[in-house]
């Protein structure tokens, strides 16, 4: 509970490594998670650290790593990402993993690039027989049209349109050419505009789609091809023909001079495809296996091998001394584990076998340590809100032990509900009893993950609001009448007030508690159900309900301003605590707190009888300020002295608040020269220096090399400002102040939050329900289902989740502002130990993937 | 009122590039590299750059003109990343940025095709942010007019083309006068084209694109003392959309030594820092690396406005500046030439 209230007491160590050991002790450290090393070469960069060819190595292990996932992946292999949790292999392991690696690596390699080149060779006898089916096509369409060509069957209309360009060409030498091949689709309109503005229209290009998809080799997207064949005379047309398709990255196949060789070509086409495609299913099969054999132990690579970098990470963080016989490491742990870490240390040295055992030495500091507040799975939610706001300083009040009864409370006085507050309740009981579901724990959805580490709050929160609920008799907006209304109509009657008559004549008449019999005492347990019928009822409860948000309000601010004192008697600024605690106590007390009082004794004193009677209470507390209010009739004897009298007791502590502490601050600073010997904490003071300085002098004797650092931490003496320490008490006078005010009517939401969820949930009964209630036929009862049904959607989307945010965002508020600003400064720093369980758990996070 | 609707459908872009910007290499990273005594500590320095894992991932054994290839690489992606996800205006502006590399790329073509190298081998040496479909195809052409009429008609180099077309046979010296030429065309239209714009985005892009032909026209210049080329040839090739132009342009077509062109420059006072003697303690810095000081502390300015489309040239350049910078700190890292490592520009201090 200690340990809660403030954090752990932390304190900083050395850690003596013997070299030979260093590395199996910063492996059990890193198992325990206890630790958080400090960086004691921050001068040195990152390769030019000890053990950065280690790094590297590992750096270069996660590479391969990383690539035999991704073919894991690329394979459809499951990986087995099960629950083991190797330790960091031995250093002289490393070695054996590497090869081992390396092995898998360059196997993998060889079979991946055979199985492409042999993927790249099947799409091209493919793409090759697509073209000669196609071209086929093209000359048959050709043979078609002019069936009696004997040379140049091809292009027959060429021949016939330009018969005189064509004989001079032949004079001329030249020769009818072809190429053909297969070009993407989206190239070929440029391919064609290019081909004919560089060879002046000397070649026919013709050509068609192919219709299935074929993989492009280089991304492994299907794309659509076209196959093409150009004929172009003479070779010098040729060549350019030929740079062009070049540029545009063509497929050339050769094209068959007759029939007979095409059909050649097609038959011993398909049997080599047929070959393929037997060598390529089993290449595949072997490289499935292979990749099976990988999967098995890769999990358990990926995390030894993280593992080790995260050691070797740490080892660079600690100095040698200068025997260079062993590491020094600085930590900060808490100083009950020191056993635990001096245990951790002993178990690391047996593990290597080394003779000499490593070992802890507390050393002192005046560095600010970091905070640790140990958690369990129920804090850890309501300390996640905390901290959330602001890491604790270092042993400071931690707000989170008071915020588990505060915090759900609060939320429950704005969504007091007994029926939405057992729905939530139910619901969180549910994610408690099955937490250690897998599937609920391990999903990926972050609203969920939200909720579920909330669980416990919401529980709370859900078990609270059915408390509030049975004090508001509220449920789904209807009140439980358990013990029986304390009011009676019947009273009325047979005392003879009202008549038969009067039933009929009026819509609205008024229960006389002044009458015997009609008020018989409270109801027992919050507000009697009659006022559910009560036309009044709103009347009624706004006036309860802001009276009970400034009672509230008012004892959880002046608690935060108590718990103050527990930060100023642990700090040993026992000035603060008449300086600063109690001015702000008498302020808030004088004014707030006698408004509180008020509330209760007109509560108390005045009953049905007087009620006409009873003064109102804001106007008494704004004549309390004016120092008016002769005319006006006293609540109680004497109210008018003990007002004046509270009110300049407020007065008088803003300046105590305003000058006091910076005051006694330079008294003390200027003072002490002369009368400080005199002063017993100045002795105090001057002992523990002292003792720091013998340690410091005992530890420079062990020649250990981390003198630099202590003295480096060696603060001078704090230079005291007036100016400076006025300014800032200043500031939070005028904030305190001003403070108490507004947040004192910042807890009037408690009141408007209740207010608007009481009437929400009774729009929805009127609007929706009631409806439904109201068909008296048969088919009233088939109608009612989906009114329900529309009844229960509404109420857990707008009532539970909505209201119960907005509900959760103002208890939030509560809490961070006008709660914590009374005590608690969070600027600390949290500690981040050292631990392998923290280190990134899934493959995707690491960037492996 | 263009700053009204910019970011409707600009501004996620805008804020990718200045999130990029972010990334560019501050000078502690550089006194960090320049430390370094293999590439392996290079990259392993890079690593916890905004390159991360870039050249971690290859198995092969680093060397300068791998890490230069996978900067020019991450370069590119980062530009295809922008522009397929550019609207219009900024499209049309991205493009204009990748006519500057295919022009270069035309002009390697040429002079490789003219050396009778293979087109195989040069293609790989053409920037990719230059590429397009037709540019194995350039060695086909002999003339201008040919390459013009039958090859770069169909690419958005076209229009550059039509003044700078001509029928003499290509040789070197004709295909850098091409370059000049196109240049000159591109840079005009791109000055225009950035002018029409308006707003933010002539304020930040004009003086970068006037200072760009400002410094074409000091180069050509300079590089034609020793050559044949008159200063009637010269003056064709400024590009007229600078600050020298009209007065300074025709005083540089008449200069005829380097004392000529600092005389030019000592009138106008941006360029004159450029030209004024080497201070002995900066080192002997050339002429091209002041050029690209200046460029450097010009882009660097299009980053201190809002709502234009300069960042993204400014971005691409000080990209491409960065990448010149590793490769100069690799290259003197591999030859253990350690006095030099310090000659890099430093893009934000």
């Amino acid at each position: 509970m200690c340990s809660l209230l403030r954090g752990e007491e932390m304190c900083l160590a050395q850690l003596f490594l013997q070299s030979g050991s260093a590395y199996d002790c910063i492996s059990e450290l890193g198992e325990l998670g206890l630790v958080e090393f400090r960086d004691l070469n921050p001068s040195v960069t990152t390769f030019q650290r000890k053990h950065v060819n280690e790094i590297k190595k590992c750096e270069e292990m996660e590479r391969i790593l990383g690539y035999l996932l991704r073919e894991v992946k690329k394979a459809d292999i499951s990986l087995p990402e099960r629950d083991v949790n190797p330790v960091a292999p031995l250093p002289k392991h490393i070695m054996s993993i590497m090869e081992q690696l390396q092995r898998l690596e360059v196997e993998l390699g060889e079979v991946t690039r055979n199985k492409d080149k042999l993927q790249r060779n099947l799409l091209e006898l493919t793409e090759y027989t697509h073209m000669l089916r196609i071209t086929r096509t093209f000359v048959q369409r050709s043979v078609e049209r002019e069936p009696l060509q004997a040379q140049y069957e091809e292009f027959p209309f060429l021949e016939k349109d330009t018969m005189l360009e064509y004989s001079s060409m032949q004079r001329l030498g030249a020769k009818l050419g072809f190429i053909s091949g297969l070009i993407q689709r989206t190239k070929i309109q440029a391919f064609e505009r290019m081909l004919w503005r560089v060879c002046k229209g000397y070649t026919i290009l013709s050509y068609a789609e192919v219709e299935e998809y074929l993989e492009d080799p280089d991304t492994g997207e299907p794309s659509k091809r076209v196959v093409f064949l150009i004929s172009y005379w003479g070779d010098q047309i040729g060549q350019k023909v030929k740079k062009i398709c070049d540029c545009y990255h063509c497929h050339l196949y050769p094209y068959p001079s007759s029939n007979e060789e095409r059909n050649d070509v097609v038959e011993g086409l398909r049997t080599r495809i047929q070959d393929l495609h037997t060598v390529l299913h089993r290449t595949e099969d072997y490289l499935k296996q292979v990749l099976m054999k990988a999967s098995e132990s890769v999990y358990t690579w990926v995390i030894q091998v993280k593992k080790m970098k995260a050691i070797y990470y740490i080892l660079n963080l600690c100095s040698l001394d200068v025997t260079n016989k062993c590491l020094i490491a600085e930590v900060w742990c808490p100083v009950d584990d020191i056993p635990t870490l001096q245990r951790a240390l002993e178990e690391g040295s047996r593990k290597s076998g080394s003779t000499v055992p490593s070992f802890v030495n507390r050393i002192p500091t005046n560095d600010a340590p970091p905070t640790l507040i140990r958690t369990n799975k129920f804090t850890s939610g309501f300390q996640n809100i905390v901290d959330a706001y602001g890491v604790g300083n270092y042993r400071e009040v931690n707000p989170a032990p008071f915020t588990i009864i505060t915090f759900p409370f609060l939320f429950a006085v704005m969504f007091g509900d007994l029926g939405h507050g057992a729905i939530m309740a139910l619901f969180a009981l549910w994610m408690v009893l099955y937490e250690n579901n897998r599937k609920l724990k391990n999903t990926r959805n972050e609203i969920w993950n939200t909720f579920f580490e909330g669980r416990y709050i919401i529980l709370m929160m859900g078990l609270f609001s059915i408390y509030t609920g049975l004090i508001y008799n509220d449920c789904f907006s209807k009140s439980l009448n358990i013990f029986g209304s304390g009011w009676s109509v019947k009273a009325m009657f047979t005392e003879g007030v009202w008549k038969i008559a009067d039933i009929r004549g009026n819509r609205f008449l008024t229960l006389d508690p002044n009458v015997t019999g009609v008020f018989t005492g409270p109801y027992p347990l919050g507000i009697d159900p009659i006022w559910n019928l009560a036309s009044n009822r709103l009347t009624f409860l706004n006036s309860y309900k802001m009276k009970m948000s400034v009672i509230l309000g008012i004892i959880h601010m002046s608690f935060g301003v108590i718990l103050s004192t527990y930060n100023h008697l642990h700090f040993k600024k026992k000035y603060n605590l008449y300086l600063v605690f109690l001015p702000e106590l008498l302020f808030l007390l004088c004014l707030f707190g006698y408004l509180a009082f008020m509330i209760i004794y007109k509560w108390l004193v005045f009953t049905a009888k007087d009620s006409r009677l009873a003064p109102s209470i804001l106007i008494h507390f704004i004549n309390m300020f004016l120092m008016q209010g002769d005319g006006m009739q006293p609540l109680y004897p004497g109210q008018t002295g003990l007002q004046v009298f509270l009110v300049v007791i407020a007065v008088l502590s803003v300046p105590v608040l305003l000058l006091g502490k910076p005051v006694y601050l330079y008294w003390l600073h200027n003072g002490s020269n002369r009368i400080g010997m005199y002063r017993g904490y100045e002795r105090v003071r001057r002992n523990s220096e002292e003792e720091l300085y013998l340690m410091r002098a005992h530890d420079m004797e062990e020649g250990s090399g981390h003198s630099d650092l202590s003295t480096s931490g060696e603060r001078p003496t704090e230079e005291f400002d007036f100016g400076d320490e006025f300014l800032h008490q200043a500031i939070h006078t005028i904030e305190y102040c001003l403070g108490c005010v507004s947040n004192t009517a910042s807890y009037l939401r408690l009141w408007a939050l209740s207010l608007a969820h009481a009437q929400l949930s009774e729009v929805l009964w009127a609007m929706v329900m009631r409806v439904g209630l109201r068909m008296d036929t048969t088919l009233g009862v088939l109608f009612l289902v989906p009114v329900f049904c529309l009844f229960a959607v509404l109420t857990v989307s707008i009532l539970l989740v909505m209201e119960g945010l907005s509900a959760f965002l103002h208890a939030l508020r509560l809490h961070w502002v006008e709660f914590q600003n009374k005590f608690y400064s969070g600027t600390g720093v949290k500690l981040c130990p050292f631990s392998f369980s923290l280190l990134p758990s899934s493959f995707e996070h690491d960037g492996l993937l | 009122m263009a700053e009204l609707s910019f970011n409707k459908d600009h501004g996620y872009l805008e804020g990718l590039v200045r999130g990029m910007k972010a990334g560019i290499l501050t000078d502690t990273d550089y006194h960090n590299l320049a430390q370094c005594d293999t590439l392996d500590d290079m990259k392993l320095h890079l690593q916890s750059t905004d390159y991360g894992k870039m050249l971690s991932s290859s198995e092969e054994d680093l060397t300068v003109s791998l890490v230069d290839s996978k900067l020019r690489e991450n370069l590119v992606t980062e530009f295809s990343c922008l522009r397929s996800n550019a609207l219009p205006p900024l499209s049309t502006f991205l493009d204009y940025i990748t006519y500057s590399y295919m022009i270069d790329n035309v002009v390697m073509l040429i002079t490789g095709a003219l050396k009778q190298r293979d087109v195989a081998e040069v293609l790989p040496r053409c920037h990719p942010l230059g590429a397009f479909d037709q540019m194995a195809a350039v060695g086909i052409a002999r003339t201008p007019t040919e390459l013009y009429s039958a090859i770069l008609v169909d690419t958005p180099l076209a229009r550059f083309f039509q003044e700078a077309v001509s029928d003499t046979n290509l040789d070197e010296m004709e295909a850098e006068i091409l370059r000049s030429k196109l240049f000159k065309a591109y840079l005009e239209s791109f000055h225009s084209f950035c002018k029409s714009l308006g707003g933010a985005t002539r304020d930040t892009m004009c003086p970068v694109l006037e200072f760009e032909a400002d410094r074409r026209a000091f180069i050509i210049t300079v590089n034609s003392f020793g050559t044949d080329l008159s200063g009637a040839d010269r003056s064709v090739l400024y590009p007229s959309c600078g600050k020298l132009y009209p007065e300074g342009l025709q005083l540089l077509a008449r200069a005829e030594d380097h004392e000529q062109v600092k005389a030019v420059a000592d009138c106008y006072p941006g360029y004159k820092i450029i030209f004024d003697d080497p201070e002995p303690e900066s080192g002997c810095k050339t002429l091209e690396d002041r050029f690209f000081e200046q460029e450097v502390k010009l882009n660097t300015l299009a980053f201190l406005q809002q709502f234009h489309f300069g960042v993204f040239y400014s971005y691409i350049k000080l990209k491409e500046q960065e990448s010149r910078n590793i490769v100069w700190i690799a290259e003197c890292v591999t030859q253990r030439q350690k006095s030099k490592i310090h000659n890099y520009i430093p893009i934000f201090k």
